[in-house]
């Protein structure tokens, strides 16, 4: 972050380097639209080369970037629709999430009729259920930061996933205990 | 509810482990740490800590069942994507601002076809990439339509002999002659490892059960977590085949594959393949077959048994040996067979000629069943 202060080129392309998968992919629970989301990234990676200046308040690069991506794409998709003010974004987003599960599958450490049932577990979550898992447990960041990105209190965010780990804990109890 | 020992953490007090429940341990930081990465540090605490809490194993089983099921890992954005874009960004930043700024306010800015001009060999190198991965479109089979616009590493073996691949993660590959073997460039940082196989070729895989290893071979795919086994993929024949060495392969067809991914993630286990075993897939009539090879090997040579000299021995006991010793399951009816014994120096003969010896002496017969050995026999006075 900071070599980018210096005007640095290389430095912005190791960020764009290593952040890029996570971007794209967090991205992609709100679109479809991969041209849209490449577009998108280029834009949070230009308006950050302008203002360079700043870089060096910012603690969490990857943070910094998933709150940019996310109101980037969500602007995009609103004034799809209708123009908007600069500050709002929807509430009502989507979230698209489907979680795989086919490594424990591979690792036969689960029955097929499990397997069924856990896919059907996981795909009734909901929307922000979904997105604390995701955040949580594919890009791994903090119950504060999670809150912030949602624009939630932290103890929604606690609440989110207990609910979530509850539908799956009830799965597993019962496997636990009948085997 | 949340249990008591979260509450410490948010107050930055030591957390206390054994008042957890499930959910705070599937919710806690370090324990996530753990299942993820299983780093030594994090395995050295834990396993110390179960054995102070017993009675945590359970939760301790849930709470991982549960990480793993909501998973950690997601796809990765092809590297060629990314230097593509890395390349239009630092042209897009090099432009005077002027430009830039009324690119921000048109949606489309005439720099954008300029650079779309500049990258369009990228660009629809990428575009293709994308549209060989995507698993909607139909599967294309053959070795040439799988690698090729995918940017990989190619060894031929032109030659009269085999040859020897390392592969970037380890794995060594014994390429056969008329043999080709292709693999991506960034082949050993992605979560599976990838590659495709056109002629014969003996792979070594090594162990690592993050990132299985899958070969294309036409329409089939064979996926090991780390063992040794071969693939016979001629585009001129009219089988396929799957021998292993080591460990255990699964096999399943592209065919199966994409249609899993389509519809259900969870139906398809694949055909397990052991050592000895023979996989056969007919090309025309798409089916599988598993056999046994003509002459297997042993695969537990240092058994409890080391010199097969039987006296007396009860039949069941020499045919666990003999299943244990090559890994062949040996099915019988130990009811009919319980009369029987057998006396006999079985050392130094093949895995077939000690069957042969076997059945003699018990007057029983044999026959090979789906990579299994079946007895038959009505039994001993």
């Amino acid at each position: 972050m900071r070599r980018i202060l210096n005007n640095e080129e290389e430095a912005l392309a190791l960020l764009m380097r290593k952040y890029y998968t996570d971007l794209y992919n967090y991205a992609a629970r709100f679109t479809r639209d991969d041209a849209m989301i490449k577009d998108c990234i280029q834009d949070v990676f230009i308006s950050l080369w302008h203002r360079r200046q700043t870089a060096a308040g910012i603690l969490s690069p990857k943070f910094y970037f998933l709150r940019a991506i996310k109101n980037k794409v969500l602007k995009s998709l609103d004034s799809t629709r209708r123009r908007i003010g600069n500050q709002t974004l929807p509430d009502d987003y989507d979230f698209f999430h489907e979680f795989s599960i086919e490594k424990i599958i591979i690792a036969k450490q689960v029955s097929e009729e499990n397997a069924a049932r856990l896919q059907a577990i996981l795909a009734l979550l909901s929307k922000r259920e979904k997105e604390v898992i995701y955040l949580k447990y594919y890009q791994h960041l903090d119950n504060a930061q999670i809150a912030d990105l949602m624009n939630i209190g932290r103890q929604a965010v606690y609440n989110l996933l207990h609910e979530a780990i509850r539908k799956l804990k009830e799965l597993w109890h019962r496997e636990f205990v009948t085997q | 509810m949340p249990g008591t020992g979260y509450i410490y953490t948010i107050t930055g007090f030591m957390k206390d482990y054994s008042l957890f429940d499930i959910a705070d341990f599937v919710m806690d930081e370090d324990f996530i740490r753990w299942v993820n990465n299983n780093n030594k540090a994090d395995g050295d605490f834990w396993e110390n800590w179960l054995c102070r809490n017993p009675h945590k194993h359970l939760i301790v089983a849930e709470a991982r069942k549960i990480l793993e099921s909501v998973g950690s890992e997601q796809p990765v954005v092809a590297p060629e994507i990314i230097d593509a874009e890395i390349e239009k960004l630092l042209l897009a930043i090099r432009l005077p601002q002027g430009q830039v700024a009324e690119f921000k306010r048109r949606s489309f800015p005439v720099w954008k076809y300029f650079a779309a001009a500049v990258f369009l060999t990228v660009i629809l190198g990428a575009a293709v990439w994308t549209f060989t991965k995507d698993p909607k479109t139909p599967p294309k089979f053959t070795y040439v339509d799988a690698t090729s616009s995918k940017g990989l590493v190619e060894n031929v073996n032109t030659s009269k002999n085999s040859i020897t691949v390392s592969l970037p993660d380890g794995s060594t590959v014994r390429l056969a002659p008329d043999s080709r073997i292709s693999y991506g460039s960034r082949f050993d940082s992605l979560p599976t490892r990838d590659v495709y196989l056109s002629g014969q070729a003996f792979f070594n895989v090594r162990k690592d059960p993050h990132h299985p290893f899958r070969v294309f071979a036409n329409e089939i795919v064979t996926k090991v977590l780390g063992t040794s086994f071969s693939v016979r993929s001629f585009e001129k024949d009219t089988v396929i085949q799957i021998t292993v060495s080591t460990g255990k392969v699964s096999v399943y067809s592209q065919e199966q594959a994409t249609a899993r991914e389509l519809a259900a993630p969870n139906k398809l286990s694949g055909i397990i393949i052991t050592p000895n075993q023979q996989l056969v897939y007919e090309k025309s009539s798409q089916g599988f077959q598993k056999i046994l090879l003509e002459n297997p090997i042993m695969i537990n040579p240092v058994s409890v048994n080391k010199t097969m000299a039987y006296e007396d021995a009860p039949i069941d006991k020499v045919f666990d040996d003999l299943g244990r010793d090559y890994g062949i399951n040996i099915v019988y009816d130990t009811d009919v067979l319980k009369r029987c014994t057998v006396t006999a120096d079985l050392a130094n003969e093949s895995f077939y000629r000690k069957l042969d010896l076997i059945c003699r002496a018990i007057g029983a017969k044999y026959e090979v069943i789906d990579a299994q050995v079946v007895i038959q026999s009505n039994g001993c006075q």
